[in-house]
C-alpha cells in the first residue's frame, strides 16, 4: 500500500486495524517501532549479517528511479515496478550485497564509512493477520574518509510479518528517496 | 616546481600538446584537474564535437521532450508535430530563464515561467505577451527563436552538436564509432527502459571515461563483487583474448575479444544454430551475434566483446545492454546518465529480467559500480596538489609490445593482451581536439590510427 492516503475504513484490508481500540493500537505502534530502531542500531554497528537475519525469504527491496517531473505528470515522478531501479533486491541480493561488505575487498566501505540510520513519523497503515504495513520518513547520514558526507532522505512503505527472534521479519520495503540525481559517489549502504 | 608558472600558463598549440606524451604514454596530471583547461574543454570538445542527447524510444510522440547537455548547456530533444527532432537550447531568448524545468514530460510548446514568452516545437517564437502593447509591435520575432543545435542521428542515437562547421555525424563516428554504437542493435531494434540512474561523482569526467578500457581493474577494485558471488572475474575478463579498436577523433573500443579462429566457427552456423548454442552458454554469457551483425559491426568488430566509447564521454558497455553518459560539472565533478537497454520485439518478462538484472550491475548502487567512484575521486584529488600534478601518470601498459591490424572495412585494432592502448588514444584525440582552433584544424591535424608496432 504505497500510499499517503490513510486506510479508509470501509476496505476490508484495513478495517481490523480501524476498528482498533486505541490502547491496542499503541501496542502494536510500540512493538513496530523497536523492531526499526533495532533494524537501525544494527545497520549503524555494521551487523549486516545480523541484519540480514531479520529479512524474511520473500522480501522485496524496491528502490525506484525518481524524476523531475511537472505536475501534470506527477504520475510519473516514480519508476514502476519492472523498469529501472537503484535497488531491486530479493533476499538472494540482499546476501549478496551482506558479502560484498563482508569480503574484505569492498573498497568503497572501506576504511568503513560512519553512518547513522534515523527512522522517524512511523505510521501503522494496516494490520492484516500477522503482517503490518507502516509508513515511516527515513533518513541516513553517512560520512566517509576526511569530508565526504551523504545523506539521503525519504520516504518508505514496510511490510513485517510477525516472527523472528527481533519479534518481525522484514517482508517489504519500498524506499522513495527525495532526490532525483543522486548527490553521491555510490550507495555502498543498506538503508 | 611551484614558482607560479603553472598558474599563469597560457594554453596555446605546443603546451597543450605537451600534456600527453603517446610515445612514452606519460600523462601530465593537470589534465585532470586545472579549471582553465576545463573552460577549453567545455568549448573545444564537447561544443564542437558531437554529443549524445537521446535514443529515439524516449521520444514516443508528439511533443515528448527531455533535457539533455552539451557540456553544461541545457538542451530540450523533443520531437515536434511532424516527428522531426530538435535540439533547442533551454534558455529564453528574453532574460535566460529556462523554458523546461522537469528533465522530460510531453509539452505542446514551451512557455517561459518569467513573462510568458511562448514557443513552438520547432523553437520558432510564437507569442510575446504585450507585443502590441508594451513593445509597440516593435520587436521581431523570427530573430529570436529558440538557440538550436544541429541534431543527427544514427541507428535512432540522436547525437547534436552547437558547431555548424562540424562534419556530418556519420563522418564523425566513422567506422570505430559506428562499430560501438551498432554493438547495441546487433540484435535488431532496442528501446530505452523507463528510468535513467543519474548521480555525481567528485572526480574528472576523463579519469570515468578512460576507466572503460581498463580491464585490468575489474579483479582488484571489483574483487569483492566477485566475492559477493554477483559475477565471476574470470568469466568476463578474458586478460589474454583482448581487442582494442582505434578509430579517428578520439572513438575506441577495448576489452575481450572472440578469437578470429572462433568467430570462423560461428560464421558458418545459421541463425537458428547460434540462438541454440547461446541457449546452452552459462547463465550471462553475452549472446552470440546474428549473420546480420557482421555487416553492421565489420567482420572484426562483430568479435568484440568489450566496450566502446563514443568521443568525448558516451559510454556502451559491454554486449551494448547499458550505456553511460559522463557529464563534465566541473574539472573535479562528473554527472553519470545510465541508460538501460533492452531488445523491443522481446516479451515484456524478458525485458524485466533484462532490466533486474542491470539494475544490479551498474549505477550506484551497482554491485560492480560502487566500487570504482572513490578510486575515481581520489585519483582526481591527488592531480590538486602541486607535488601530486607534477608527478604525472603513467599509462604505459603494451606500450611498444603490440601490432596493429587493419581489418577489410579499414578497422584499426590490436589483438592481445591487457593494455592501455585505449586510454592512451582516447589522451592522444583529447589534445588534437583541445588544440584544434576549430573543426577545419581538427580534421587537419588530428591523429589517424598509428600502424606498426604500436
Amino acid at each position: 500500500m504505497d500510499t499517503l492516503e490513510r486506510p479508509k475504513p470501509d476496505e476490508t484490508r484495513a478495517k481490523t486495524w480501524a476498528d482498533t481500540q486505541t490502547a491496542e493500537r499503541a501496542v502494536v505502534q510500540y512493538e513496530v517501532e523497536q523492531f526499526l530502531y533495532t533494524e537501525a542500531a544494527l545497520l549503524d554497528a555494521r551487523r549486516y549479517r545480523d541484519w540480514l537475519g531479520l529479512l524474511a525469504q520473500d522480501i522485496e527491496y524496491w528502490m525506484p528511479v525518481r524524476r523531475t517531473v511537472t505536475s501534470a505528470d506527477i504520475d510519473r515522478e516514480f519508476t514502476k515496478p519492472g523498469e529501472v531501479a537503484y535497488f531491486d533486491d530479493d533476499w538472494a541480493y540482499l546476501e549478496m550485497r551482506v558479502k560484498k561488505l563482508e569480503a574484505g575487498s569492498a573498497w568503497s566501505e572501506d576504511p568503513p564509512s560512519r553512518s547513522r540510520h534515523f527512522v522517524s513519523n512511523v505510521r501503522v497503515l494496516a494490520v492484516e493477520g500477522d503482517e503490518i504495513t507502516l509508513e515511516a520518513c527515513f533518513h541516513v547520514y553517512r560520512t566517509r574518509l576526511e569530508r565526504d558526507v551523504d545523506q539521503w532522505v525519504g520516504r518508505r512503505v514496510d511490510v513485517v510479518r510477525r516472527g523472528g527472534a527481533a519479534g518481525f521479519l522484514l517482508v517489504k520495503r519500498h524506499l522513495f528517496l527525495d532526490q532525483t540525481v543522486i548527490q553521491s559517489t555510490n550507495m555502498s549502504t543498506i538503508f | 616546481m611551484a614558482d607560479g608558472a603553472q598558474v599563469a600558463q597560457v594554453w596555446d598549440k605546443a603546451s597543450i600538446q605537451a600534456l600527453f606524451d603517446p610515445a612514452t604514454g606519460w600523462l601530465d596530471r593537470r589534465v585532470l584537474s586545472d579549471p582553465s583547461l576545463y573552460q577549453l574543454e567545455l568549448e573545444r570538445i564537447f561544443a564542437r564535437g558531437w554529443n549524445f542527447m537521446c535514443h529515439d524510444s524516449q521520444l514516443k510522440a508528439s511533443g515528448d521532450y527531455l533535457i539533455s547537455y552539451i557540456g553544461e548547456d541545457q538542451i530540450i530533444v523533443v520531437r515536434d508535430e511532424d516527428g522531426e527532432v530538435h535540439a533547442l537550447l533551454n534558455t529564453c531568448r528574453h532574460r535566460g530563464n529556462a523554458l523546461c524545468r522537469a528533465e522530460q514530460g510531453r509539452a505542446k510548446s514551451f512557455v517561459c515561467s518569467y513573462h510568458g514568452w511562448n514557443y513552438g516545437l520547432d523553437g520558432r517564437l510564437l507569442g510575446v505577451p504585450g507585443l502590441g502593447t508594451f513593445y509597440h509591435g516593435d520587436l521581431d520575432k523570427s530573430r529570436l527563436g529558440l538557440a538550436k543545435a544541429r541534431i543527427e542521428s544514427y541507428l535512432g542515437f540522436h547525437f547534436a552538436t552547437l558547431a555548424p562547421d562540424a562534419p556530418p555525424l556519420h563522418d564523425f563516428l566513422g567506422v570505430t564509432g559506428r562499430t560501438g554504437l551498432a554493438m547495441v542493435c546487433a540484435h535488431g531494434d532496442v528501446e530505452v527502459a523507463e528510468g535513467v540512474q543519474k548521480n555525481v561523482i567528485d572526480c574528472n569526467w576523463k579519469i570515468a571515461v578512460d576507466n572503460l578500457f581498463d580491464w585490468y581493474h575489474v579483479p582488484y577494485s571489483h574483487a569483492s563483487a566477485d566475492a559477493s558471488g554477483f559475477f565471476e572475474v574470470a568469466k568476463i575478463q578474458f586478460p589474454k583474448n583482448q581487442m582494442v579498436m582505434l578509430g579517428e577523433y578520439g572513438h575506441a573500443i577495448g576489452g575481450p575479444v572472440i578469437p578470429r579462429e572462433m568467430q570462423d566457427q560461428i560464421d558458418r552456423l545459421t541463425d537458428e544454430q547460434r540462438e541454440e548454442m547461446s541457449r546452452a552458454q552459462q547463465e550471462n554469457a553475452p549472446r552470440i551475434r546474428p549473420k546480420s551483425a557482421t555487416e553492421l559491426m565489420g567482420s572484426e568488430g562483430v568479435r568484440s566483446q568489450g566496450h566502446p566509447n563514443i568521443f568525448p564521454n558516451l559510454w556502451v558497455t559491454i554486449s551494448g545492454t547499458q550505456m553511460c553518459l559522463r557529464l563534465p560539472r566541473g574539472p573535479s565533478h562528473t554527472e553519470l546518465w545510465w541508460y538501460t537497454l533492452v531488445p523491443k520485439a522481446a516479451p515484456p518478462a524478458a525485458k524485466r529480467d533484462i532490466i533486474r538484472r542491470m539494475n544490479h550491475v551498474f549505477g550506484p548502487a551497482g554491485l560492480l559500480e560502487q566500487d570504482d567512484g572513490e578510486n575515481w575521486s581520489q585519483s582526481t584529488r591527488s592531480a590538486r596538489g602541486v607535488a601530486g600534478r607534477e608527478l604525472g601518470q603513467a599509462l604505459v601498459m603494451g606500450l611498444g609490445h603490440d601490432e596493429m591490424r587493419v581489418g577489410a572495412s579499414g578497422e584499426h585494432y590490436i589483438e592481445g593482451l591487457i593494455s592501455e592502448h585505449g586510454q592512451r588514444w582516447l589522451y592522444r584525440a583529447w589534445t588534437d581536439w583541445m588544440s584544434a582552433r576549430d573543426w577545419a584544424d581538427l580534421q587537419a591535424n588530428h591523429a589517424q590510427p598509428p600502424t606498426g608496432v604500436v
